[in-house]
């Protein structure tokens, strides 16, 4: 059993390193545009819109809020 | 490396070495070590180290809703200071001016309807047949942070924020600490945000007490003093590059919030258990006073929000899909869901469209109701805010950019928000049946945006 689970992560292990680019392969991850929040001041007004309409909040990073609006 | 960072390495070699950074080699700690022994020791190189200045981000926003709620103008600026060795100091800005009316949970009937103002001065009255709303909303909100983020060894991010708003009627103090993990060639990002917060409440006329009555004019035996709340909240990502063009993240939070989760201006209308129609009511005689019996509402002490969060960024020939989920569930029974999407399609070189559509839906919380049977015990907790209804929402709209030939952006955004809600059948009583119980909402946003310096 040891084995099989051992031989299940080596293979996850290898499974998740062939992922992923190699560092000379970066050139269209590194552009601005591609970046997870690549407009930080319309996720922010965003954020601070739905937070005061809608009962959920945060997701992408923290809950948002500080405001008297909710 | 920048120019500015090989200037400041030219500039170590003038200089011994002596520029905050640890020397290689044994030569190198020689050599420094008589530099400092000959008094070589100058601030200046630390100086040239500094890889960019500023940049910028900055936006004016106009919110709108329609029929006369709410209207905010917004100015945003975000400033970002980027120093050698990934180190970055971001700043930001927001000032918002609102105005506007809001519904305030009373239930709408076939005939006009007064309350006391929330400053307990004045009485306002309202039409038959329309939802009623309070128009004395006025505020100004300013909200400031700084957040400062640098590696930690070679594969290690750590970041620490601060924030501070400020409104007439609220106070909220935040503190947040980050810290990320890349490995697998940097092709996996794991990260642990905390973030903390404390917000005080100061209601204009006096928090008043859950479930008491809206009273006449000058009556303020149920209003109390300053509320406050904490809030943790925990997010743990991880992002993962699949390959040169689909990068994908997904992220767990928690959130908790403790204290006073009222909305101090929300009230809810006593209703005839037959025929749904508010509980007259008289005021002490020579005294304005609400015309009907209406409660402040009350909300749990707690809430607990779970959410799991899934982005994608795809790049194909030059366009970028940018779609997210988001699920989130709490322990007031509010289930939601929503999914964004944008797509990025470069118009030549300097130009960009990018269209958007965001669907959301949520369920209503347990204690959400239309209104309070008279006669009747009253539930524990009890709120007609419409934010905590049953409603879908959706935005679409757009946004165009261009840059100038000093390699700037000038941007602008147009989108549309409509929100439409529905009262389940088993929360109406009797001619509330007849009567449109929940306030929809159509609201434009615009937005003009300038970045400068990057």
């Amino acid at each position: 059993m040891k084995k099989v689970f051992c031989i299940f992560a080596a293979l996850s292990i290898a499974g998740c390193s062939s992922l992923g680019v190699e560092p000379w392969e970066r050139d269209v991850l590194a552009k601005e545009e591609m970046q997870l929040i690549a407009d930080p001041l319309d996720v922010a007004i965003d954020e601070h819109i739905y937070f005061s309409k809608e009962a959920s909040s945060g997701g992408r990073g923290f809950g948002g809020g500080g405001c008297g609006c909710n | 490396m920048g120019l500015a960072a090989a200037d400041a390495a030219v500039t170590n070699n003038n200089d011994c070495g002596m520029t905050g950074k640890k020397p290689n080699t044994t030569a190198a700690a020689l050599a420094s070590a008589t530099c400092a022994l000959l008094g070589g020791i100058s601030a200046e190189p630390v100086q040239a180290q500094e890889e960019k200045d500023w940049s910028f981000d900055t936006a004016l926003l106009y919110y709108g809703e329609s029929d006369s709620r709410v209207q905010d103008i917004s100015l945003n600026v975000l400033a970002i200071r980027s120093f050698i060795d990934d180190r970055i100091l971001s700043l930001s800005l927001g000032v918002d001016t609102l105005t506007g009316a809001t519904p305030i949970g009373a239930a709408p009937f076939n005939g006009p309807q007064t309350f006391t103002s929330p400053s307990g001065a004045q009485v306002s009255t309202r039409s038959a047949n329309e939802i009623p709303l309070d128009d004395t909303f006025l505020d100004t909100r300013v909200a400031l942070a700084a957040t400062w983020q640098q590696p930690l060894g070679r594969l290690n991010t750590v970041s620490a924020g601060v924030s501070i708003s400020d409104e007439y009627d609220y106070l909220h103090l935040g503190a947040n600490f980050k810290i990320s993990w890349d490995f697998n060639k940097r092709n996996t990002t794991v990260s642990l945000g905390l973030a903390f917060a404390n917000d005080e409440f100061d209601p204009v006329g006096g928090a008043p007490t859950p479930l008491t009555p809206m009273l006449d004019v000058g009556d303020v035996s149920n209003r109390n003093g300053d509320q406050s709340k904490n809030i943790v909240d925990l997010v743990l990502g991880v992002s993962q590059v699949i390959n040169r063009n689909l990068l994908v993240q997904l992220n767990y939070s928690f959130s908790n919030a403790d204290g006073y989760l009222n909305d101090p201006y929300k009230i809810l209308s006593v209703v005839d258990s037959i025929t749904g129609d508010p509980v007259a009511r008289v005021p002490t005689p020579g005294i304005q006073g609400p015309s009907h019996e209406y409660l402040f509402e009350s909300r749990p002490g707690e809430r607990t929000k779970h959410s799991l969060f899934g982005q994608a960024k795809v790049y194909m020939n030059g366009r970028i899909l940018d779609a997210s989920y988001r699920y989130m569930t709490d322990d007031w029974d509010i289930d939601s869901h929503t999914i964004d999407l944008r797509y990025r399609w470069p118009l030549g070189d300097t130009r960009f469209i990018e269209p958007h559509v965001r669907f959301y839906t949520q369920t209503e919380a347990d204690f959400y109701r239309t209104s309070i049977i008279g006669g009747t015990a009253f539930p524990t907790n009890a709120s007609a805010d419409y934010r905590l209804g049953n409603f879908d929402a959706i935005t679409i709209g757009f946004k165009y950019g261009w840059k100038t030939e000093a390699g700037n952006q000038w941007n602008t955004r147009l989108e549309f928000y409509s929100a439409d809600g529905s009262v389940p059948g088993n929360l109406l009583v009797g001619n509330q049946a007849g009567q449109e119980m929940y306030p929809d909402l159509d609201a434009i946003i615009f937005q003009l945006g300038y970045r400068f310096g990057k």
